[in-house]
Formats: C-alpha cells, sequence, structure tokens
C-alpha cells in the first residue's frame, strides 16, 4: 500500500470513529466485560500459584529423633541426610530449641506450659527438599526413605496441602481456558454481528470505493484497524479495570484471609499477561472484522 | 476460435461479441450485441428508452454479467472477472452513470481526489489535479461544498471530474450532459474530446443525436437490447451519416 492510500485509510478511520463513536464504545466495551472475566481468572491463577510457590519453597519434611541418640548419632544422621541429592539443608533441632520454639509460637498463652519438663519434645531435623525435588511423588518417596532409616520415631510434612492447592492451581487453569473459549467465541459472534451493522450502514461508502476501482484491501484496511483497535481498548480497560478492583478487594476487604495470608500480598497480573490481554483482544477484534467483511465481500460485485 | 477472439480483442479497446443480457424471469435487456471499438475512438450508444444503453454500459464496467456472449477490454476477458480484476478494471476507467455515487460526508474535492487517491496517486498531485478540473468544469466556489447541498448539474461535473482525474483508458459516460445548459454541454464535451486526443477511448450513451452531428463521432443505434444501426463503416451495418 503506498503512502497516499495509508493516509486514506487512515482518515476514513478518524471519519468513521467520530461518526459512529457510539457504536465503537459499545463494541469496545462489550470486549472490556468479556476480556475481564478472562482478566481475573488470569489474576487468580498467578496469584494461587504464586502462593504455591511460596509454600513450596517452605516445603520442609520434619524427622523427630528417637529420644536416647547421643550427640555423634545424630551428629552422623545429619551428615548422613545431608548427603541425599533431594536435600538442600538440614537444621537440627535440639529438646530445648524445639521447647523455647513452641513457648514463642504461643506467645502469651505460653504459660500453659508451666509445670510440664522442658525435655518433654523431641528433637527433630527440618530437612528443607531443593527445588528440583519439590514434587508431590517425589517428596511422598524420599519421606517413605527416611521412615526407613533408624534414629526416627516420624517422618511429617504438608503433602496434603501442596497436593490439594496443586489440584486447585491446575483445576482453575482448565477452567479459566474452557471459560475463556467459550468467552471468546461469544465475543467473536457479537463483533462480527456488530461489525455486520457498521458494514451495513457504510454499504454505499464500500460501493463508491468499489465503483471508482478501490483495491479491496484498501476497502477492508479501515474495518479491519477500527476492529483492532476496538479490541485493543477494550482490552486496555478490562486491564484498567481489573486493577482498580483488586485495589477495591484491597481496601475493603479483612487484611488476612487465614491461609492464603494477606491481601496486601495478593500481586497484579503480569506484564506478559497485560500483552496477552491486549494481544487476544487486539486479534478477536480484528478477526470478527475481517470475518465479516469476506462475507460481504463476496456477495456484493456492484 | 477462442484464440481468433482473443487475438481480435487485443486488436480493439473493446470488443463484443454475441453479447445478451437476460433479466430474471425473462427480460431480455441486450439481444446478441457484437461489436468493436477503436482505441482513442470517440462511440455515441443512441436509442430510445429501454433500448439497454445504460445496460451495455454496466456490462462494460462489470456492474452487470452478460448472460451469454463475451467482452473484452483491451484484450482482457471480462467474464468471471475477480472483485481484485474488477478493481484493476476500473482503476483503468472513467465512469459517469446517472446514479453519481458520492460520499456524502466528503466535499466535492475529496470526492474528485478519492479516486486517484484510491489508485495511489501522491495527495497534493491528486488535490491539484482535482482541483483543476473542477475550476475548468466551472465549481471553483463548490469544491469545498458537500454533494448534497449541490444541484444536480453541479453533482454531474462533479461525477465528470471525478471520471477523468486519472487519464482513464475508457471513459463510460451514461447521459453525462442531461442536466447541463448548453455551454456547460459544451466544456464537458471539450473536457471528453481532450481525453480521446491523448489515447482515451471515449463511449457515450445519450439521446441527443445532435452530439453525432456536432462533433462526427461514430454511432451505435440501439432498439430493444438488439444493435439497429451503427456507422461504423468497418462493421456489417454501415455507416448511416
Amino acid at each position: 500500500m503506498k503512502s497516499s492510500q495509508l493516509g486514506l485509510v487512515g482518515r476514513r478511520v478518524c471519519s468513521s470513529l467520530r461518526a459512529r463513536l457510539w457504536t465503537h464504545v459499545l463494541i469496545a466495551g462489550t470486549m472490556a466485560i468479556v476480556l475481564f472475566v478472562f482478566g481475573a481468572f488470569l489474576l487468580a491463577q498467578e496469584n494461587l500459584q504464586n502462593l504455591l510457590k511460596k509454600w513450596g519453597d517452605q516445603i520442609q519434611i520434619n524427622a523427630y529423633l528417637v529420644k536416647d541418640l547421643g550427640a555423634g548419632e545424630v551428629s552422623l544422621l545429619r551428615d548422613k541426610i545431608q548427603n541425599f541429592s533431594e536435600v538442600e539443608h538440614v537444621r537440627h533441632i535440639s529438646r530445648q530449641q524445639a521447647w523455647k520454639d513452641f513457648q514463642a509460637a504461643l506467645g502469651a498463652q505460653s504459660h500453659v506450659l508451666e509445670g510440664l519438663p522442658e525435655d518433654i519434645l523431641p528433637a527433630s531435623f527440618e530437612i528443607f527438599i531443593k527445588p528440583a525435588y519439590r514434587d508431590g511423588p517425589i517428596v511422598e518417596a524420599f519421606a517413605n526413605r527416611l521412615r526407613k532409616e533408624k534414629g526416627f520415631t516420624t517422618v511429617e510434612y504438608p503433602q496434603e496441602w501442596v497436593d490439594r492447592l496443586s489440584l486447585m492451581v491446575l483445576a482453575l487453569r482448565w477452567l479459566m481456558w474452557a471459560l475463556a473459549g467459550i468467552l471468546f467465541v461469544a465475543i467473536f459472534f457479537i463483533v462480527r454481528n456488530t461489525v455486520r451493522l457498521a458494514i451495513l450502514a457504510r454499504k454505499d461508502e464500500i460501493k463508491v470505493m468499489r465503483w471508482i476501482g478501490a483495491p479491496e484491501q484498501l476497502i477492508q484496511a479501515p474495518f479491519v484497524v477500527e476492529g483492532m483497535l476496538q479490541g485493543f481498548i477494550g482490552a486496555g480497560l478490562s486491564v484498567l479495570g481489573l486493577w482498580f478492583s483488586l485495589r477495591f478487594l484491597r481496601d475493603q476487604t479483612p487484611t488476612s484471609i487465614g491461609l492464603f495470608g494477606s491481601l496486601d500480598r495478593l500481586q497484579f497480573i503480569d506484564w506478559g499477561s497485560i500483552a496477552l490481554i491486549l494481544a487476544i483482544g487486539s486479534l478477536l477484534g480484528a478477526s470478527g472484522s475481517v470475518f465479516s467483511l469476506r462475507r460481504f465481500m463476496r456477495t456484493w460485485r456492484g | 476460435m477462442e484464440g481468433v477472439l482473443a487475438a481480435l480483442a487485443a486488436a480493439f479497446m473493446i470488443q463484443l461479441s454475441n453479447v445478451s443480457k437476460i433479466y430474471p424471469p425473462n427480460a431480455a435487456a441486450l439481444k446478441g450485441i457484437s461489436l468493436q471499438i477503436e482505441r482513442g475512438e470517440c462511440v455515441l450508444v443512441t436509442g430510445p428508452s429501454g433500448a439497454g444503453k445504460t445496460t451495455l454500459l454496466k456490462l462494460l464496467c462489470c456492474e452487470e454479467e452478460p448472460s451469454e456472449g463475451q467482452i473484452f477490454i483491451n484484450g482482457k476477458d471480462l467474464i468471471g472477472l475477480n472483485n481484485r480484476g474488477v478493481a484493476r478494471l476500473r482503476q483503468q476507467m472513467g465512469l459517469l452513470f446517472q446514479e453519481f455515487k458520492f460520499l456524502p460526508h466528503m466535499t466535492a474535492l475529496d470526492n474528485v481526489a478519492l479516486a486517484a487517491l484510491v489508485i495511489g496517486a501522491p495527495r497534493k498531485e491528486s488535490y491539484n489535479k482535482a482541483y483543476r478540473l473542477l475550476h475548468e468544469l466551472g465549481l471553483q466556489k463548490k469544491c469545498n461544498a458537500k454533494p448534497p447541498a449541490l444541484s444536480g448539474g453541479e453533482q454531474q461535473r462533479i461525477a465528470i471530474a471525478r471520471a477523468l482525474i486519472n487519464d482513464p483508458m475508457v471513459v463510460l459516460a451514461d447521459e453525462p450532459t442531461e442536466n447541463l445548459d448548453a455551454a456547460l454541454a459544451e466544456e464537458t464535451m471539450r473536457l471528453f474530446l481532450k481525453s480521446q486526443e491523448r489515447g482515451t477511448t471515449i463511449m457515450v450513451a445519450s439521446h441527443d443525436l445532435d452530439f453525432s452531428q456536432r462533433y462526427r463521432v461514430r454511432v451505435i443505434s440501439l432498439h430493444e437490447g438488439c444493435l439497429v444501426d451503427d456507422s461504423n463503416p468497418a462493421t456489417k451495418k454501415g455507416r448511416t451519416g
């Protein structure tokens, strides 16, 4: 396309935006609502994934030592565990340390421990797993290996919660894409039908352009650019909506929601996800226009 | 046979071979028309209302497709031409029909320049040429007016300027002087003939037989869809004056 033709496309787009402002606002608004729903799922999924990662970073196996283990045996056992390929590091918690930690955890209620002997709690190892091995079945297998080691009474780890959350993130991800599929098909048809109405409203303009020998791409380009702009603006509005919604959520709800920690820690979607929403919006807008135009262009000859 | 037609077609600017047009259910607008028009020739197509003059021009600019026969323009077979082919053909044509087909929200100057811009002519050059043509047609004061605000005669002159702006290979004009007074009709014809001097083939459909006498052009007469007279000595109907 030559520069004068590009200029013509630009002027036709501007003229259409001015002349049919509310039609464009309506399409962009519809797209914004649909993309907002998609973005909300993306936001939830990203935050749950972050939470899972944080939990994963804290995955540790607690291995409680038998009561009468000597310092030398503890040291040998610790070295042995440290040499396992799955292990990042091992921390020995003595009986005294366990008592102090328990007291600290109880805080103001620590008086309930009064009268109890300070060596009531067992000594243990806190075994931290390397990131590459923080997968449910691997940790499970490793814990079973530890259980067979002499010197431990009990081996515990919070796998159940991690598994549940992993499943939740997976389900959310599938739900998000399934819903996205339905939403995108819906938005595609909405855009296609709205563009059809816009094309019918501009039928005479298309006929005049054809009459004077305008190439097909020159006739179609303004519609495609308009569709892309509507999609981009709709997507931008949905991202803004998400940002304000997250701020509102942070301001209006209690700071802590139990297991999920503090709402202040909720993260907004990353730049990659913002780019994805903008790209999906633009693509949907443009493709809706292209599909509508193709049908009309085939049927109109004059 | 196909090869002979193609060879003949290359020799003429316009060639029709046994062309018929039947509108559903069974209204024949043209019946078995065959004719050739040379490059740079000016032809008047005449006949009473319903003779098929406008249909003939519509077939030549691909607004309609013939029911039968073949049409060649500059050696190009128009049958089965796709949208891209039609656009290319029209870029080389100046079209002036009774329905002017303007963009109502654009000014007269914009409408004329648009025809040049769509084929990729530079913006400044397109507007200069559009202004010059409108000036020659006495519309220099109406350049910024929008078509709906102009009279029928003024709109006709805008359409004439638009038809001529790209120095077309062929001009197809249906009753181009119908809404114009004598002086403007004369100016319009002067512009067409000036374009013909540059090698443009002109085909004008008109009731006005004075036109042929004044400008000494070939006359093709149609009646009820049939070619009844052709003043061109090269055709079998013979010259009628």
